[in-house]
């Protein structure tokens, strides 16, 4: 019957989804979640779960971008739910400041990327989000502006001010 | 070609250099970037960072898959069940027949739609507290018809009508929806595909929900046909108005024993006015919710005393001044009327702080008219002529996606501003809350610490895409006034225009609202206003009026109704109230039965109470003070957050109508045409020829010419009113 073939065709598709798309997503969620990482993995296996409702023609070129969407559909849902929803609460100074510069500290390579890494971590929740879409999930403006809902030149407003928020940051630290 | 170098805020650098930029407008940027080095060092660094952040962010660990999010556990057909032994949700297993499903509920919803539509025809017209109807499509019936017959087909009953209102729940917005589709038999067919359409994609996250299944399709389904519905009714502006006003009943007189204390919130929202005024210039009697006698009474300047000078103990300059007066009221010479007046202090546009705006644009379809977008633009100009070079301006446009048309640009570049605003074009739907977001964003980022920092809207009101739901626009704003920035709205253009929700968001978003319906009336707002509009001296303006029952017997606030405020609220800095702009004058009537007049109307007695005693009016300890009232004011300086309180008492000599104050003549006379608008049942004995006359005797102080004018409309609305 035609939903056999249907199934297995599915099937074979969101294996595959789940191998490639499984972790980051989680990291995704988790992120979204502050850490929770019980209530992130719940998130994406309720997306993996919708993913099977859908023909596999129909997502198929713009699969993580309709992973990354519906999951955060699911995690506002979650949130709205538990009264939480302060996902996208902007930090308390929204000003361009610069962290105290270390002072003669010597960054090698990888201490250079935790400190990146923290820097990234104490950009505004909605800042952070989109920085993280684009340059670890690799989405381009236009599928970030899909992803969060947000008009391109928000997104495009919020990258450019998160960077060069990061590159003072960044600049400071190494003097 | 300007050769200003790009600013390192243009949002285009990080753009470019990610790669995100399409073909054409790349090849314009690289021809911007061939003259500016500054910017090409820019480009640079930011690949750089870039760079690092990419590196730094891939070698972020990912997380480990949890015990039981294995794939033979998502996919059903193999019986499944997590790691841990946990049954999957039910709902894994109906999807086995996806198609199956959809075309079930296809048909469920195709069901629902049509025994829906059918059940809310046969719903008779509720009487809902919220919603108003324009008379436009009641015309035979409503005594106040308006002057002008119009062609309408058998219209449905209900008119065409939209709520708004602070208090409206999702229920409320359903019904809403209802009530305006109900009858438009048109809609049907289109609903119903519609309808189906949405609830599939809905179909597959409601599965496991069976109780709230109705609920959503529900939505799906009134949310598509909202959507139809503006759509086609936007089609036909000259049949229909959609024009939506919040229904308002007038404040009733109180008893004083009852009711000793009398709370409300300053406004200085213009609004109303010149919203009256372009439908009496049109020939036609505005609705009566249009008419809110507060504003009006505010939309002229008085003469009264501007604070002193020097500054109270801490240093700080007191805000305002008070000036109270009393006399007998004309329509009601028996009672008494009781005139507040706060003036605010003046600040020079040469000694105002550096201003940060961010002008935020309504470019979408509905504003392509010729009293709308070009008006706009026109405003905005007239604005930035009244800025000073050290003052910058951010142009944010919202139309289906919002954009950023200029980033925050300083006033020494006017002609490039000046041109940004030129070549804006209309189009588009209305996504209001994508654009609120942006300009906030922006105004925040280019915040100046003790400035104005201030978003200036300018819009129909007409959202209608994304956030449209009165609550989630309300909180959104609240939430953005939170920031610190303030907010001036200004409403345009007339058919659909949203004076209910411009409302609410300049109340709740610690903002001004006023109503262009000319150029003269931009000039007014932004020119000769233009430091009341853009510097707020006090925030949160609360009055607490307490009437002595020696003396006042009931008292009945003329307007203010939706200002009102519990006695609590008066000293509880959490609860928001308006603000004050430099130079801004604010007037409250009271309208007092004093003791020894035959008693109005209060209502039904109050019974005793069976817990307390009641002292009865005799032995109420009284002070035996001879003043009729004492005003108090509460305020915060527009950076704080504790208030400060002033205190005034009035004494009434019994003055008559004819000896008091040109502006108290001229204030009653507004107030009473007010109300004869609005055919309260307060206005007593009160005609328009009263009301000129009563306004006459004003005239001589009349600087911007707005009270001659005032009195041209009464004449108008003479010849528009039926008898």
């Amino acid at each position: 019957m035609n939903t056999d073939n249907q199934s297995h065709e599915s099937q074979a598709f969101v294996q595959a989804a789940v191998a490639r798309h499984q972790a980051p997503l989680l990291r995704y969620a988790t992120r979204l979640f502050h850490g929770d990482a019980d209530r992130a993995r719940d998130v994406v296996q309720d997306t993996f779960v919708k993913l099977l409702g859908q023909p596999p023609a129909q997502i198929d070129g713009h699969l993580a971008e309709w992973l990354y969407t519906v999951c955060r559909h699911r995690t506002l849902d979650v949130l709205r739910k538990e009264g939480r929803l302060k996902l996208f609460e902007e930090g308390q100074a929204e000003r361009l400041t610069t962290a105290e510069p270390r002072p003669g500290a010597e960054l090698e390579h990888s201490e250079a990327r935790a400190a990146m890494l923290q820097l990234i971590t104490r950009l505004p929740s909605n800042q952070q989000e989109v920085i993280r879409l684009k340059f670890q999930s690799g989405f381009s403006y236009k599928e970030i502006s899909r992803i969060t809902s947000l008009s391109v030149s928000n997104v495009g407003f919020l990258i450019h001010t998160a960077v060069s928020r990061l590159r003072k940051e960044m600049a400071a630290q190494a003097e | 070609m300007n050769h200003s170098p790009i600013s390192p805020d243009d949002p285009r650098l990080t753009a470019y250099a990610l790669g995100e930029m399409e073909s054409e407008e790349r090849n314009q940027f690289e021809q911007l970037l061939q003259r500016d080095a500054g910017a090409r060092a820019a480009v640079e660094e930011i690949r750089a960072t870039v760079h690092a952040l990419d590196t730094a962010l891939q070698a972020e660990p990912l997380p480990a898959p949890a015990p039981g999010l294995a794939e033979a556990a998502i996919i059903p057909g193999n019986n499944p069940r997590r790691r841990d032994g946990a049954p999957v949700p039910k709902s894994t297993k109906l999807l086995r027949f996806p198609s199956l499903y959809f075309y079930i509920s296809g048909l469920a919803a195709a069901c629902f739609a049509v025994f829906f539509v059918y059940w809310q025809q046969n719903r008779p017209a509720h009487e809902q507290s919220k919603y108003i109807e324009v008379p436009l499509a009641q015309a035979p019936a409503d005594k106040k018809a308006t002057g002008v017959a119009m062609n309408l087909p058998a219209a449905p009953p209900e008119g065409v009508t939209v709520a708004a209102d602070a208090a409206t729940t999702r229920d409320g917005e359903k019904e809403t929806d209802e009530s305006r589709v109900g009858g438009q038999l048109a809609n049907q067919k289109t609903a119903a595909p519609a309808a189906v359409a949405r609830t599939q994609t809905l179909a597959g996250a409601r599965v496991a929900e069976a109780p709230a299944k109705l609920k959503d399709f529900a939505d799906a389904d009134t949310a598509a046909r909202r959507r139809i519905a503006e759509g086609s009714v936007g089609a036909a502006p000259k049949q229909f108005s959609t024009e939506a006003y919040a229904r308002l009943d007038e404040n009733p007189f109180l008893a004083v024993a009852q009711n000793p204390l009398s709370t409300f919130s300053v406004d200085v929202d213009t609004a109303s006015y010149a919203n009256v005024r372009r439908f009496l210039n049109q020939g036609q009697l505005p609705p009566r919710d249009a008419v809110r006698v507060e504003e009006l009474v505010n939309y002229f300047p008085y003469h009264y005393a501007p604070p002193a000078e020097e500054a109270r103990a801490d240093g700080a300059p007191v805000p305002f001044a008070a000036s109270l007066e009393a006399a007998s009221a004309p329509w009601a010479p028996e009672h008494r009327l009781v005139r507040i007046g706060l003036k605010g202090r003046e600040v020079s546009d040469a000694a105002r702080p550096a201003a940060n705006l961010v002008f935020l644009l309504d470019v979408s379809g509905s504003m392509d008219e010729p009293n709308k977008l070009p008006l706009v633009k026109q405003s905005m100009k007239l604005l930035l002529g009244k800025l000073r070079p050290d003052d910058h301006v951010a142009i944010v446009v919202y139309a289906g996606a919002s954009g950023l048309a200029l980033p925050s640009t300083s006033v020494r570049e006017q002609a490039k501003i000046a041109a940004a605003i030129d070549e804006l074009t209309p189009g588009g739907s209305t996504n209001g809350a994508m654009g609120i977001q942006l300009a906030y964003d922006i105004a925040k980022a280019n915040f100046v610490t003790g400035g104005v920092n201030r978003v200036i809207l300018a819009t129909d009101g007409d959202f209608n895409v994304g956030v449209t739901g009165e609550g989630e626009l309300t909180r959104l704003i609240e939430d953005k006034a939170r920031s610190g920035v303030f907010l001036t709205v200004l409403g345009f253009g007339m058919g659909n225009y949203k004076d209910a929700t411009l409302q609410q968001l300049a109340d709740k978003g610690n903002g001004n609202y006023a109503y262009i319906d000319t150029a003269a009336e931009a000039r007014k707002a932004l020119v000769e206003q233009a430091g009341g509009t853009l510097v707020t001296i006090a925030k949160d303006v609360k009055i607490q009026v307490e009437f002595n029952p020696a003396r006042v017997q009931a008292y009945r606030l003329i307007g203010y109704e939706k200002r009102l405020l519990r006695s609590e609220d008066f000293n509880n800095d959490k609860v928001d109230a308006g603000e004050i702009g430099a130079g801004h004058t604010v007037t409250a009537l009271y309208e007092i039965v004093p003791v020894g007049a035959p008693a109005p109307d209060t209502g039904g007695p109050v019974d005793p109470l069976k817990y307390q005693k009641t002292a009865d009016r005799a032995s109420v300890d009284r002070t035996g003070s001879d003043e009729l009232l004492t005003l108090k004011v509460r305020y915060k300086e527009p950076a704080g957050n504790v208030s400060s309180k002033l205190e005034f008492p009035l004494r009434d000599e019994g003055r008559a109508f004819a000896d008091a104050s040109a502006d108290f003549k001229f204030a009653a006379a507004v107030a009473s045409f007010g109300m004869i608008l609005r055919d309260s049942p307060h206005k007593g004995s009160a005609t328009f020829a009263d009301v000129t006359d009563w306004a006459r005797a004003g005239l001589d102080q009349d600087a911007g010419g707005y009270r001659a004018e005032f009195i041209g409309l009464v004449k108008t609305a003479r010849a528009a009113m039926p008898n």
